[in-house]
């Protein structure tokens, strides 16, 4: 880099261009983690609503959901322990409550949601079997409605604090946005509502009335991500460079918008014919929205290293502002 | 496999916490010194840190190049000799260290409760409850704490607590030749600090200035302070950091706000007479 015999100077441009962050130390875990359980909830809240606000043909909705939100949360415990220096420990998380902490936040939230999750599961295994009489008198004492309102604040906690763990750091990728929690929201449900398309296609016959209402939530749900999605790009401007044009690009680009929205959308659109709905068709395209949701977290999660070693990304993102002059020279 | 039962039940046990006692820091004036890393060999043999092996970085005398969890002082090397700005050429040394902010963003982040401001108002990491999440790796706005690879847990500067708690001057500052680095209570250093400051100025050293001694905006001051002389950035320093937990409430609202929008339009859409 030295042309001149004089030593390299450090210069405006910082410091010899070394790193002023330390790159988050989380990987394949924690991209993974935020997939599963972001199809687990968004699957949880919609077989909770069609409990509530839908009639008897949406039971497939219903005991759907409940299996899904299930088998998708059977490994997240193992994929956050796996994660941890110390994995021997993770019972630390719940050493207090303390809410400045979305990490703290989420470690109660899993365990709370994780215990009428799987009594939901459960309770619909063994009514669908012939069970013991034991396990089916003690799955008939579970009461499915309370438990299913108990999920809920749970399974809205569980969409929404990812997106705002990420954003509580000083990794200039996640921290220069307000809506890093809305967008990882929005595709946690809009996974939700495709694991069950999924399903419900893949089991079921004639299933035309439940996969057109599940269909519309998809819409809007991938709506809303691409909305949340842009704004996500308006806000987080320069600092978002690994995912536009960085080293993530491709999956982003690729992966989450081309494959998970404008793919997944065009597949529902053409899987709807003469008002019947093509069973192939609909589970490619909830697979597309799943494949999408997978390349953006696995893109946030890994983009945000590219992000902290980019020194020029640190300097932008901590120019000074109305609300934290800084520390500078007299000028 | 051997557990004890009794270790495992006392993580949720609370100690009452010793009496606080005076706020003690560092203010770290770059102008004197003379970068012979005494503070960074005699922190690496008080806190019995390991080598970090040996490379030449190429920039300056600096091989050292940042802290990690095995280096808890580093002298930066900033060389500025460009005959073509005009200026005399000047060779800026600073010794940095964990900032030890009175608002620390990796206090905030810890889940467990494992990073605590001890009764001397330092920031420390309580090695038999850090479960090594990483979460204060990614708070720390100046890229300070950091995992160890080999044990897994978050390692800084303690400022050295057990020297502190035997009434002794931390092994950095106490090795220091040039008072570069100086310990006290801080209502002490930062009258010191101003008062250098001053005399700098005085004799038209104009661009001397304090980095961290008073807050600035959503930002706390460090009980680590410094002396510096050209902007922030020259040093690896953020101008103007950020306290990640201030933007928590926005955040959580924009996020369950789409998680219950998008729930009351799943209600609506799936809705009984439809």
């Amino acid at each position: 880099m030295t042309e001149s015999a004089l030593p390299a100077t450090s210069g405006n441009a910082g410091y010899y261009g070394l790193p002023m962050l330390r790159a988050p130390v989380w990987g394949w875990h924690v991209a993974w983690y935020f997939l599963l359980e972001g199809i687990s909830a968004g699957a949880c809240i919609l077989s909770t609503v069609a409990q509530l606000a839908g009639d008897e043909r949406d039971a497939a909705i219903v005991r759907t959901g409940r299996f899904v939100a299930a088998a998708a949360l059977l490994p997240c415990p193992a994929l956050l322990v796996a994660d941890l220096g110390r994995p021997e420990r993770f019972h630390h998380m719940l050493r207090e409550f303390k809410p400045s902490s979305p990490m703290n936040t989420g470690a109660w939230a899993l365990t709370a949601y994780s215990a009428p999750v799987g009594m939901l599961a459960l309770k619909e295994w063994t009514g669908g079997r012939r069970a013991s009489a034991l396990v089916s008198r003690t799955a008939r004492l579970v009461p499915a409605t309370p438990l299913a309102v108990a999920a809920l604040p749970c399974a809205l906690t569980m969409i929404s604090y990812p997106g705002v763990l990420l954003s509580t750091t000083s990794t200039p990728m996640w921290a220069r946005t307000r809506l890093l929690g809305a967008l990882v929201a929005c595709s946690s449900m809009s996974t939700g509502a495709a694991a069950i398309s999924f399903v419900v296609a893949a089991r079921t016959p004639a299933a035309d009335r439940t996969l057109g209402r599940l269909q519309r939530i998809e819409h809007v749900a991938t709506g809303a991500e691409a909305l949340a999605l842009a704004g996500y790009l308006l806000s987080a401007g320069k600092t978002a460079e690994p995912l536009t044009c960085g080293r993530y690009c491709r999956l982003f680009w690729g992966g989450a918008v081309a494959v998970g929205l404008v793919a997944a959308t065009v597949g529902r659109v053409l899987s709807k014919r003469n008002g019947r709905h093509s069973r192939p068709a609909t589970m490619w395209s909830a697979a597309c929205t799943i494949a999408g949701a997978w390349a953006l977290k696995w893109a946030l999660v890994h983009g945000g290293r590219s992000s902290a070693e980019d020194p020029t990304a640190a300097q932008y993102a901590t120019q000074p502002q109305l609300s934290t002059p800084g520390w500078r020279p007299p000028a | 496999m051997n557990i004890d039962y009794t270790a495992l039940a006392e993580v949720w046990t609370h100690p009452d916490p010793p009496a606080p006692a005076e706020e003690m820091g560092f203010f770290t004036d770059t102008t004197v010194c003379i970068g012979c890393k005494a503070c960074e060999v005699a922190c690496k043999q008080w806190n019995q840190l390991p080598s970090d092996g040996f490379r030449w970085s190429g920039h300056s005398y600096d091989n050292t190049s940042a802290l990690s969890a095995t280096t808890w002082r580093h002298v930066a090397f900033v060389e500025q000799m460009e005959p073509e700005s005009g200026r005399p050429p000047r060779w800026l040394m600073m010794s940095d260290v964990c900032k030890h902010c009175v608002q620390a963003p990796c206090q905030e982040a810890c889940p467990t409760g494992s990073l605590i401001y001890n009764e001397f108002g330092n920031v420390y990491v309580q090695q038999d409850v850090c479960n090594g999440c990483g979460y204060c790796v990614a708070a720390c706005p100046f890229g300070v704490i950091a995992r160890d690879p080999e044990d897994g847990r978050a390692h800084k500067c303690t400022l050295c607590y057990d020297r502190q708690k035997d009434g002794l001057t931390p092994a950095c500052a106490k090795s220091c030749p040039t008072a570069s680095i100086q310990f006290g209570p801080l209502s002490v250093l930062r009258q010191t600090a101003r008062d250098r400051v001053q005399q700098l100025h005085d004799r038209g050293d104009k661009d001397a200035y304090l980095y961290g001694a008073d807050a600035s905006g959503e930002y706390s001051a460090l009980n680590a302070f410094f002396l510096l002389k050209d902007h922030p950035n020259v040093y690896n320093l953020p101008e103007a950091p950020r306290r990640p937990a201030a933007h928590l409430r926005t955040n959580y609202l924009f996020s369950f706000g789409a998680s219950i929008a998008l729930t009351l339009a799943s209600a609506f859409l799936l809705r009984k007479d439809r």
